[in-house]
């Protein structure tokens, strides 16, 4: 790693940069796994009144439009020039984090659907803001070669303190951890991206230029990866997979009691904290798989591990319902820590995938389409999908065996693709040899 | 309740023998908890917890299997009754027609009570002895020495690319042999409780356990290149049965042995599948980055 470099030599300013980046996206993610994701549920279902479907529904037009304002923040990013610096990057996080600490103190306050309605449109601006502005900070602050391990290190902050701190799903327990967290970050922020500070100018001059060095892609190299390529859709369309399998599932694990239980709804710590280990070490893995192997293998992995716990989820039902028996014990801890490794894994790919694929002119775009597309909207059409499931009352078993027949075919079909693309390769070779 | 997580493999060994004896599985008939008594079987009756009784006077057909729980008979029993585990209690006015065979848990035959055949299946544990211990130990050693020997003499790229791996790149060698050995073990476990995909679980553990010594190999190459000499085949046979011994040796110190007992077999595995079974040199993706 750099990172043990720049120590050893004591350059301060480039491991701050790391430090700054961790802090930056681990808060940004813990923020949107457990207020946005949960939260905002209990907040529609136990404050608002609504029924879990008509949440859903607004978290669906909650993904869509941060989507929109995503690619329109990260295409003006780059036009203008933005995405290559620094310090407007800050002002618009700035932005974002200060919008965000007044939408999440004041959420627990929403009584009638027009606010909740209101609520979700200004969030997702600032969320569709932030992750152009969050991700595009990668080309400044972290070199290529250690963006697997610093996506590692983010992803089991971020989901270390998810599992551990609330245990209580609330809007409230939510709100005030997250207020008390946002007010001194977004203080800090203010003051480093005010440019009136002293120490805190020489430390942005310092990582200000770093992009021209560090900002050129791991995909990128010789020639940088254009928006309109196979290149980029590829990985696009993969993590769409990840992210719609992932989504889908879960969206109707959590809804079971019997298999949340023990697990993520687990009354005790003990659980939640095993939880929280088994992320760590799920990202550490996948930082150490990103530095060293092609990132198809890494897709590969996510989807084989998405096919096995689906298929121990699977098996579990299926044991239930041949022997009700069994039943009472709920599933196996083993479900849920496999659930958490492919979780971590795509999570880690997904923080260091799309800066990879950019420079420092098109980081805007590339995050906010990669993030945004695979991200939100694929959550979007699960959500989409589950409700349709819901209502044609399709039973556990048949939904989660659907989840995984789709995590076997990409991880079937991904396979084929790279040894086929692999096979054509070596024919080519031969003719032209 | 018996707990589900000890009952689970039981009703796998059952579900075997019905399979083995031609019964219809799908016909069974499971009791985990309560007091139930029985005067008829549909077609396979399995005692998993509670008490199941067949009441006095009564005379019902069919097997049992007992897993759990316990089974009293006081009538008459038309079949033979297969205990795993759990309590059998025939009581005085009580007559099983089959055979009683008792592979695990208590069974108890009252005087007056008629038993067709009785059969205890002997599980003798035995305590190992030295002589078997390091018989077993030398012949692991000879093997892999043979082998570490033959691959070093015809084709000692394959051991220098597993050996350049465990070397040069350990964090990734052990990474990937921790990850992928739990996730194939687990992977391996499950498919044996499908029962028709219990060949490939078998086949695959094989593969698996073919993959940890051609692993001990490679450390034995590593091991001989250090040793004196100018015949590699020779120090590399030699190294493989140190590396054997050490490893066993590590293994008798608590804790700390079986924890780098765990890292080395790791470490191995993942080199040799990196190298793809030493056929290739592994590189790290990144391992040419342009600063």
């Amino acid at each position: 790693m750099r990172l043990f470099g720049f120590l050893r030599e004591r350059r301060w300013t480039p491991a701050v940069g790391y430090g700054l980046f961790v802090a930056l996206l681990a808060a940004g993610y813990y923020y949107n796994v457990t207020f946005v994701q949960l939260g905002l549920l209990d907040l529609g279902t136990r404050l608002v009144g609504m029924t879990e479907t008509q949440v859903s529904v607004w978290m669906a037009a909650l993904a869509l439009l941060t989507f929109g304002v995503a690619v329109a923040t990260g295409v003006t990013m780059d036009r203008r020039g933005w995405s290559a610096d620094l310090l407007v990057k800050l002002r618009l996080l700035f932005g974002v984090v200060a919008l965000q600490t007044v939408l999440t103190a004041g959420a627990p306050a929403i009584r009638t659907v027009p606010a909740f309605g209101a609520w979700i449109v200004a969030a997702s601006v600032a969320l569709g803001v932030g992750i152009p502005a969050s991700f595009g900070l990668t080309v400044d602050l972290v070199p290529v070669e250690d963006r697997g391990y610093v996506a590692a290190a983010t992803t089991a902050l971020a989901y270390f303190a998810a599992n551990v701190y609330p245990l209580d799903w609330s809007i409230e327990s939510f709100a005030a951890i997250m207020v008390a967290a946002m007010v001194p970050g977004a203080l800090a922020l203010g003051v480093l991206a005010s440019g009136r500070v002293g120490p805190a100018n020489r430390l942005l001059a310092g990582l200000a230029d770093q992009h021209e060095e560090w900002g050129v892609g791991r995909f990128c190299r010789p020639r940088p990866v254009r928006t309109r390529s196979v290149a980029f859709w590829g990985p696009v369309a993969l993590m769409f997979g990840v992210f719609f399998v992932d989504s889908l599932g879960f969206l109707r694990i959590v809804e079971t009691p019997a298999l949340v239980r023990g697990a993520w709804r687990s009354p005790d710590f003990a659980d939640h904290l095993f939880l929280g280990v088994v992320h760590v070490l799920g990202a550490l893995v996948a930082g150490v798989l990103y530095a060293n192997f092609d990132r198809n293998w890494l897709f590969a992995w996510v989807f084989g591990l998405f096919s096995l716990t689906h298929l121990f989820y699977t098996t579990d039902v299926r044991v239930a319902a041949w022997f009700p028996g069994l039943a009472s014990g709920g599933a196996s801890p083993l479900n849920s820590a496999v659930y958490a490794v492919a979780v971590s894994f795509y999570t880690t790919l997904n923080f260091a995938l799309w800066p990879d694929l950019s420079t420092p002119d098109t980081v805007g775009a590339h995050t906010a389409l990669g993030v945004g597309l695979a991200g939100w909207v694929a959550t979007f059409l699960s959500t989409a999908v589950a409700l349709y499931f819901e209502a044609a009352e399709v039973t556990l078993l048949s939904h989660l065996n659907l989840v995984n027949a789709l995590a076997l075919l990409l991880f079937a079909g991904l396979v084929a693709a790279v040894y086929l693309r692999r096979l054509v390769a070596a024919a080519r070779e031969a003719s032209a040899g | 309740m018996t707990d589900p997580v000890e009952l689970l493999p039981l009703l796998v060994v059952v579900v075997l023998l019905l399979s083995l004896s031609g019964e219809r599985v799908e016909q069974m008939e499971v009791v985990f908890e309560g007091d139930r008594e029985i005067t008829e079987i549909d077609d396979v009756l399995v005692v998993g917890g509670g008490t199941v009784t067949v009441p006095a006077n009564e005379n019902v057909s069919g097997p049992v299997y007992v897993v759990g729980g316990d089974l009293r008979i006081r009538g008459r029993l038309d079949g033979d009754v297969d205990q795993l585990a759990g309590n059998v209690t025939v009581v005085g006015t009580g007559a099983v027609a089959g055979e009683l065979r008792t592979i695990a848990g208590n069974a108890s035959v009252a005087p007056g009570a008629t038993v067709g055949t009785r059969t205890t299946v002997p599980i003798v544990q035995q305590e190992p002895s030295p002589a078997r211990e390091y018989g077993f130990l030398a012949l692991r050693a000879l093997v892999l020495a043979l082998a570490a020997g033959l691959l070093a003499r015809r084709e000692p790229a394959l051991l220098r690319n597993v050996g350049d791996s465990v070397v040069h790149h350990p964090v990734v060698s052990g990474v990937v042999g921790a990850f992928t050995g739990a996730t194939a073990l687990a992977l391996f476990v499950f498919m044996a409780f499908t029962l028709v995909l219990i060949p490939v679980s078998l086949f695959g553990l094989a593969v698996g356990l073919l993959t940890v010594a051609y692993a001990y190999v490679a450390y034995g190459y590593l091991v001989g290149r250090a040793l004196p000499g100018d015949r590699p085949d020779l120090a590399a046979a030699a190294g493989a049965a140190l590396v054997v011994v050490a490893v066993d040796l590590l293994g008798r110190v608590p804790l700390v042995g079986t924890a780098v007992q765990f890292v080395l077999v790791a470490t191995g595995l993942g080199a040799v599948l990196v190298t793809y079974y030493g056929f290739r040199e592994f590189e790290p993706a990144l391992a040419d980055f342009p600063e």
